[in-house]
């Protein structure tokens, strides 16, 4: 794999800050919390790594989404 | 007459008290059983930590225990090149989302936390393994 950019890093830290706020969640419904953290990321793959815009206000997105699903209150979540 | 009754009943009283402490002893013995078996898992769990912690990782065991968990993770689309020197990208067919799934699976494995940093570093078996060995905390 050839040396990542700086937002590349970005985007890797968040789907990892991502899958350890999935171990937070109930047993019975983190399979579904990590099946949704991966789809939303798997969901952009194609985009041009240059894109600068679009993934930073996919980060900004995501890092807010990250938040709002980190609330215990939210204890499923289904697509 | 009247003594016969009453000291049969006597007898018979002295007869069921023993009968009549079994039922209040028995919950005096469960719970101490219950106790002990309460003990056991926790002396049991005790040991395996000093065992790990005594005995260290060697290279096989945690090479093995790595490819274990690459064996079991379904996006490793080839799994016969799978190997000690196994490359995530090149070799499994990894990319770079399901780099940070294995990496974290690592740190489950091992019970250690990787900081970001290094946790990019990390991309074919060769360097979880060398990782995990420079960990004191992994076991």
């Amino acid at each position: 794999m050839a040396r990542l950019s700086g937002l590349q890093r970005d985007v890797l830290s968040l789907y990892r800050q991502c899958l350890r706020a999935v171990k937070e969640k109930p047993a019975s419904t983190r399979e579904n919390f990590r099946d949704f953290a991966r789809s939303e990321f798997r969901q952009h793959m194609e985009l041009n790594k240059k894109d600068f815009g679009t993934i930073e206000y996919l980060l900004r997105r995501g890092r807010k989404q990250l938040d709002t699903y980190r609330d215990e209150g939210i204890q499923n979540v289904s697509r | 007459m009247f003594r016969t009754a009453l000291l049969r009943s006597a007898r018979q009283a002295i007869r069921a008290a023993p009968r009549c402490q079994a039922p209040i002893a028995r919950p005096v013995v469960r719970s101490s059983m219950f106790q002990a078996k309460q003990i056991v898992p926790a002396a049991r769990f005790q040991a395996v930590r000093c065992y790990s912690a005594s005995a260290g990782l060697t290279k096989d065991e945690v090479e093995g225990r790595i490819m274990d968990l690459l064996k079991n993770f379904d996006k490793v689309t080839e799994p016969e090149k799978l190997n000690g020197e196994a490359h995530f990208h090149n070799d499994l067919g990894l990319d770079s989302l399901d780099t940070v799934e294995v990496v974290m699976a690592i740190e489950e494995e091992f019970s250690i936390e990787i900081p970001d940093k290094e946790a990019d570093a990390i991309h074919s078996v060769k360097q979880a393994v060398d990782y995990i060995l420079a960990q004191p905390d992994a076991h």
